[in-house]
């Protein structure tokens, strides 16, 4: 304990040295335009395949169980698979975020239009408008505000993931974070972080700007051209992807590696579980001062600040923080993941307090209750239903990030995907992302029964 | 115009019709106001002559082509030609009200063409949105956004809407139903006013018995789908 205790001591002071700073300014460019690029191509084709969805147009359940499918394999694999296929590299970067946030906007957007308001959608199809001018004039308008506030959670997401994919060999902060960790430079990993983290409250920052004017989007456009043309000849090596790609099949296991599936499906299991109860716990408390129907404004600012930095930081970083502070294990893994949920949960958490109807609780208030007692018959029991729905969603994005920090050495099915790509072994490597795909396709499928069992279906939008 | 005959709806196995043994016809400038109970068939009535609703007998012409003979490409070119005024809500309101007015002309144009208004509107096609707007009285709203408009300009956008897709028949579901008594009386004159001088035939749903005598030229009661 005390020997991990001194080792994160290390990571501080940041290095913040000018020619640092500059040597930086290539991976910070690198992952944002990573970043941009992936989103770009994934509104270009996802808002389409989302009309499809929304519309209803022939083909649209063909397009709906690809698209969840993909969604299926978490990013950081899609990257691994993507540096295997276009090698070393911010293509092989913007190549899996794209194919990754390309499933989600599609998926997501789909469903905002086919909950749109009916009435101005039946009165354009009245005029005999057809799909695409029925997505301009009616789908878009209509749901634009709830699009946009999650295109920028997407791209938060996407920043954030391209930091990860660079984990792997996808260029960007990411390469250059694991280059100073195995370097024993704590203090200039530590200064990565903190970039991570100002990148995150950039986007955020730039979100709100968006939402209040709609067309800054577009700054997207050039930023995102700008990046994919850099990164086209690498995204596009297309014999070498065919040839490796080819090289993965059939996917195969050993016996032994057959027998010792199911204790790394389990560990897997548990590290997301783990890491979504000690998020949990943490984001309880927390919550209940970070909602500025319960705390002090100054009190809510900075946990709300603190909740940010947790959110900012990827389960991976965290990770990588923890195995050389604490050691490797499966431990580790599910603290990684605790951090960053607590900060995911803590904000949910908090605005579903905030957003209690004011009714019950003012007359909750009137019969002289004292504020605890007020929390513990009006708030709590009014936003247990929001917050139990929040926590299953967190539960299944914690089963992807389970197998995510297995790559960091966490134990799982993650690890064992990562050391097989690491030898070289395709065949079983592919064998390992099918089980990974099983595995989050079963959990997402549970977890959306569960919640149209219980009526809960729209409470998370 | 219109010519609807021995109509049968059924909703679902089993259910009573909707609709029974329906025969009506409207010619171009006429207008019919179709009144009756809750669940009497109104809606049912609008929806299936613009082919939203299928019909289990009897025929739908509609300038003469039977409707039911429509797919596809043919039936929304039929439907550029019926124009639908809905109860309320059918705007999109983060629109500005000179989109939502041209929306109207959807049918006709191209899907470039549809985008590049978005973008950029020619003089022309503002023009075009202001002469209907004038037709019902509102052309100084042409650059507003439309959720900034009340509940009766709303309604009055949506005619605009319908007029710009230049229909050979308006079909208006309780055009009145959301809007207080005296505004929906002007609003019920002007569209009756509006059918007669472009010649186009109105079947418009209603609940006030007395609206109905004094503005149309024929008053049809619909009742447990049959008309009475
Ligand atoms: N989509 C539907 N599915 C099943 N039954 C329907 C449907 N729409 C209408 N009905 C039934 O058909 C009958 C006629 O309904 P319709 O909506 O046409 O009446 P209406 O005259 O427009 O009534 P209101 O004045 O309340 O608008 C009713 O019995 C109704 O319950
Ligand atoms: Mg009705």
């Amino acid at each position: 304990m005390n020997d991990a205790l001194r080792i994160l001591g290390s990571f501080i002071p940041p290095d913040l040295s000018p020619a640092y700073l500059r040597a930086l300014a290539v991976p910070v460019a690198e992952t944002i335009g990573m970043a941009a690029a992936g989103m770009l191509v994934a509104f270009a084709v996802g808002v389409p395949l989302a009309v499809i969805i929304g519309t209803r147009a022939p083909g649209h359940r063909l397009v709906g169980t690809v698209l969840a499918s993909l969604r299926a394999i978490p990013d950081l694999t899609l990257a691994i698979l993507a540096v295997v296929l276009v090698g070393l590299g911010p293509g092989a970067g913007v190549a899996a975020l794209a194919l990754f946030y390309t499933a989600m906007i599609g998926r997501v957007y789909g469903s905002l239009f086919l909950a749109a308001d009916a009435a101005p959608l039946e009165a354009l199809r009245a005029t005999g408008a057809s799909r695409i001018p029925l997505a301009a004039f009616g789908l878009i308008p209509l749901t634009l505000a709830d699009m946009l506030s999650f295109g920028t959670f997407a791209f938060e997401c996407a920043m954030r993931a391209s930091v990860i994919v660079g984990a792997v060999g996808g260029g960007g902060l990411g390469t250059e974070l694991i280059g100073s960790l195995n370097a024993l430079d704590y203090h200039r990993a530590l200064t990565v972080v903190i970039v991570l983290v100002a990148l995150v409250a950039g986007v955020d920052a730039f979100g709100m700007l968006v939402r209040r004017d709609a067309r800054l989007a577009l700054l997207l456009v050039p930023l995102g051209v700008i990046a994919l043309r850099l990164d086209w000849p690498q995204i596009f090596a297309f014999r070498h992807a065919v040839h490796t790609f080819a090289g993965m099949f059939p996917p195969e296991l050993r016996a032994a590696q057959i027998v010792s599936l199911p204790l790394l499906i389990a560990q897997t299991v548990l590290i997301a579980v783990g890491g979504t109860l000690i998020g949990a716990v943490l984001a309880a408390p927390i919550s209940l001062i970070a909602a500025r129907r319960l705390a002090p404004v100054p009190v809510v600012l900075v946990v709300r600040r603190v909740l940010d930095v947790a959110r900012a930081i990827p389960e991976v970083v965290f990770g990588l923080i923890l195995v050389v502070s604490a050691g490797i294990g499966p431990l580790s893994g599910a603290i990684a993941l605790g951090l960053h949920s607590a900060g995911v949960l803590g904000k949910l958490y908090a605005e579903t307090f905030e957003n209690v109807p004011d009714a019950p609780i003012a007359s909750l208030a009137a019969t002289g209750a004292r504020p605890l007692a007020i929390a513990a018959f009006g708030f709590i029991p009014l936003a247990l239903g929001p917050n139990v729905v929040h926590t299953l969603f967190r539960l299944e994005w914690n089963v992807r990030a389970a197998t995510v920090v297995g790559l960091i050495g966490a134990g799982g099915i993650g690890q064992a995907l990562y050391e097989a790509q690491q030898l070289f072994f395709y065949k079983e490597m592919l064998a390992y992302i099918l089980v990974t795909w099983g595995l989050v396709a079963l959990s997402d499928w549970f977890g959306e029964r569960l919640r149209v069992r219980m009526g809960w279906h729209f409470v998370a939008g | 115009m219109l010519e609807l005959t021995g109509v049968r709806v059924v909703y679902g196995e089993g259910a009573p019709p909707a609709l029974d043994e329906v025969t009506l016809r409207v010619h171009a400038g006429e207008c019919v106001a179709i009144v009756g109970p809750s669940g009497g068939g109104k809606t049912t009535l609008l929806r299936s002559i613009n082919g939203s609703v299928p019909i289990a007998a009897g025929t739908i012409r509609v300038d003469g082509v039977d409707i039911s003979t429509l797919r596809g490409r043919a039936l929304r070119r039929m439907r550029t030609h019926l124009a639908v005024i809905a109860q309320q809500h059918d705007l999109v309101d983060r629109l500005f009200v000179y989109q939502n007015v041209m929306a109207g002309a959807l049918g006709r144009w191209s899907t470039l063409r549809a985008l590049r208004f978005l973008i950029a509107p020619t003089a022309a096609e503002i023009a075009e949105a202001r002469e209907a707007l004038e037709g019902v009285g509102i052309a100084e709203k042409l650059r507003e956004p439309t959720r900034d408009l009340s509940g009766g300009q709303q309604q009055r956008v949506a005619i605009a809407r319908a007029l710009v897709q230049k229909p050979g028949a308006i079909l208006a579901d309780e055009p009145i139903a959301s809007v207080d008594p005296e505004l929906g009386e002007q609003i019920v004159a002007l569209l009756c006013g509006l059918a007669r001088s472009r010649n186009i035939a109105l079947i418009c749903s209603l609940h006030q018995p007395e609206i109905a005598r004094r503005y149309f030229d024929r008053v049809v009661a619909l009742e447990g789908g049959r008309i009475a």
